[in-house]
């Protein structure tokens, strides 16, 4: 566990949820943190919510609780462009890192950072999902709506979840972070299905837009030392930013992962350029009046999302692709997070009719994990 | 409550603890006071042997205008201001909207009656209509500490919460400036204005007073030939071409591709939203056989004009 780890202020626990495992092993390792126990979330939820500032009131509370839905869900993508056929478990929500450009600030309607304790029914809904594609390799993870190591040091999940995967050879199962909590992870045997990827920018882009994430170096030597264990690693490259010195900015990095990383350990990597719905943008400029990244050129995409304008976008991804095969990465499978089919062509020379064959490109063959 | 009949000096009017509304237009009921007399009389509490008013500041107007006198007033017997407050809120809530000042003004009180921020926006905001959170009551104070005049103007012009929730941001001197700027455009485009120059100020890192001081925008402000609209909407376009630069010179540089080009009026070629997915379309009119023809003959002679042809390039990156 890092020094720089997160402990949040105020720690709640919903009743129903106190008896269970995951429950009494996070009440462990926050036992020097008052906890207060709650019937019902919702009136603290609606609480935080008036607050002047929701997000930054949401990351200073843990709150643990029972997920009543369902853990599992195909990746939402976005309509329009091409899909990448990937399952998100829910297992926690929100995180305590603060990027200025995170859809988390308006697409959640609990600003809390939650975590969902009653592991039997995701163990059971998990089987059930699997089990009903045991004849087809898939990828799931569960770093979509909340940072998959974050929290780590607290709830010690990624064992729980590499060692469930370890066994079931035809998912590969990813764990996507911007920290360094990588302890629990050295700490276990690596299954050959398992993959933990970082989000990585640009050295100037992380630290003036990633708040409270560690730097790019240490991401990497994270990544070296997870790899050197055993694992496959991946990254994204997601948001790509349009910026004065955006080229040295991901050549450098590209160039620094290339050398601490052997490139057949790479599982893949992803490009998404900066892309937000309209209504972000009031959000950010409150909570981030020093960013400027959303005051580039900006259309209105297909799925009525802003983002770049696709002569800025096809720039940053032939350059950047161009680094990344210079640099040795000539074999990593390449893919973009809500593209278009013309953009994939002009890219990468490949002819995506749709998410299945994005699924074809980064599966790994079954039995080979 | 007890009606008695008072003189206007008994009211202290310069206490305006209960009041909410300062704009309105009289007539109407300066006329049916005038024909038929004052059928609901005001409200009134004691504080230290003198009356306050609760409700009827256009009453008070009206009697004040027409030197009416006695004024007979209805004393509601309650020490506590919040509750006269909220008799005159709940009184006027029963038959009326409020509008944007007149909401700020009841925000702008309430927080001074209740100390407990997160319960003035749970049970008050919502009557207000206003969603119940703590940066729209900081909205809404911010609204009603505006100098009188720029309420003025807010009031007289029906400035949309939009665009007034960006004007509230700029300092005095600026609003001298964006106010009589703006006031001629309609809502959507008075914000369209607001978030361009906020947005350049931001990216640019120069103060609005600095970019309205341009020489290309002072000089469309100071032509004499131009009306109000006019000088309005080219500082508009103006703006938004500065907003966004690249996007501009393509759309004007298709634009003159396609003038070159010298399509017929009847024939039209259009582009996606900003070549987003890279498809064109050509719609062409004709009434017969042989305007068909000459349709279909003046297209086939574009595949080997040039002008035509470097429409369908992509634009230049960066």
């Amino acid at each position: 566990m890092d020094k720089d780890s997160f402990y949040p202020q105020r720690v709640f626990i919903t009743k129903d949820s106190e008896p269970l495992p995951l429950t009494q092993r996070i009440l462990k390792n926050l036992h020097h943190l008052p906890v207060e126990g709650i019937q019902n979330p919702q009136d603290l939820i609606e609480d935080i919510k008036m607050s002047r500032d929701p997000v930054a009131e949401g990351k200073k509370c843990l709150l643990v609780t029972l997920q009543k839905g369902s853990f599992v869900k195909s990746c939402p993508c976005t309509p329009q462009y091409i899909g990448c056929n990937y399952f998100i478990i829910n297992s926690d929500l929100n995180c305590p890192l603060d990027c200025s450009y995170c859809i988390l600030q308006l697409y959640l309607d609990n600003p809390l950072i939650t975590v969902h304790t009653n592991s039997e029914k995701l163990w059971n809904q998990l089987d059930n999902f699997l089990n009903k594609r045991r004849n087809r390799s898939l990828r799931i993870g569960t770093g979509e709506l909340g940072d998959s190591l974050a929290l780590d040091h607290i709830t010690e999940r990624s064992k729980d979840f590499i060692r469930y995967f370890s066994a079931r050879s035809h998912a590969q199962f990813e764990l996507k972070t911007k920290t360094i909590n990588i302890n629990n992870i050295l700490g276990i045997k690596p299954p050959g299905n398992a993959v933990i990827a970082w989000s990585l920018n640009s050295h100037q882009m992380a630290q003036m837009e990633e708040v409270g994430t560690p730097d790019i170096y240490k991401r990497l030597e994270a990544a070296r030392l997870v790899s050197r264990a055993g694992y496959r690693v991946a990254f994204h490259f997601d948001p790509v930013i349009y910026y004065q010195g955006w080229e040295e900015g991901y050549a450098e990095v590209i160039d620094d992962m290339m050398m601490r990383i052997d490139p057949k350990k790479i599982a893949w990597i992803s490009l998404g350029s900066l892309r937000f719905p309209p209504a972000l943008k009031s959000v950010i400029m409150k909570r981030f009046p020093q960013t400027k990244i959303i005051y580039e050129e900006f259309i209105e995409g297909k799925d009525g999302k802003l983002r770049y304008p696709k002569p800025i976008r096809l720039w940053l991804y032939e350059r950047i692709v161009e680094f990344l095969r210079k640099a040795g990465g000539k074999k990593i499978p390449l893919y973009f997070c809500m593209e278009s089919r013309d953009v994939w062509q002009e890219i990468l020379e490949i002819k995506i009719r749709g998410k299945e064959d994005v699924q074809k490109l980064l599966a790994l063959p079954l039995g080979e994990s | 409550m007890n009606l008695k009949q008072i003189s206007l000096d008994d009211i202290d009017l310069k206490d305006e603890r209960f009041r909410f509304s300062y704009h309105y237009d009289l007539r109407r009921l300066l006329l049916s006071i005038k024909k038929i007399g004052l059928v609901n009389p005001p409200v009134v509490v004691n504080r230290d042997h003198r009356f306050i008013l609760v409700t009827g500041w256009k009453r008070i107007c009206v009697y004040l205008e027409l030197s009416l006198t006695p004024l007979p007033v209805f004393i509601l017997e309650q020490d506590d201001d919040l509750r006269a407050f909220l008799f005159s809120l709940y009184e006027n809530l029963a038959h009326r909207d409020f509008n944007l000042l007149e909401r700020a003004e009841i925000v702008c009180r309430l927080k001074g009656f209740i100390e407990d921020e997160k319960r003035l926006v749970k049970e008050y905001l919502p009557l207000l209509g206003i969603p119940p959170t703590l940066p729209y009551l900081d909205l809404y104070v911010k609204i009603s500490q505006l100098e009188p005049s720029w309420k003025k103007v807010i009031f007289e012009k029906k400035i949309s919460l939009a665009s007034v929730g960006l004007l509230i941001e700029f300092g005095a001197s600026e609003l001298e400036l964006l106010v009589p700027l703006i006031l001629p455009l309609s809502h959507n485009k008075q914000k369209q204005i607001l978030d361009d120059l906020i947005q350049i100020s931001r990216k640019e890192e120069i103060s609005l007073k600095k970019i309205l001081e341009a020489e290309r925008i002072q000089s469309v402000l100071q032509s004499e030939k131009l009306s109000s609209l006019q000088k309005a909407e080219r500082v508009r376009i103006l703006l938004r071409k500065e907003r966004h630069p690249s996007l501009s010179a393509w759309k004007e540089s298709f634009e003159a591709s396609l003038k070159r080009a010298r399509l017929s009026k009847e024939v039209i070629l259009g582009s996606s939203s900003f070549f987003e997915n890279g498809e064109f379309s050509v719609t062409f009119s004709l009434k017969d056989k042989e305007e068909f023809s000459k349709r279909l003959a003046r297209l086939q002679k574009l595949i080997s004009d040039e002008d035509f042809i470097s429409l369908f390039k992509r634009p230049p990156d960066g």
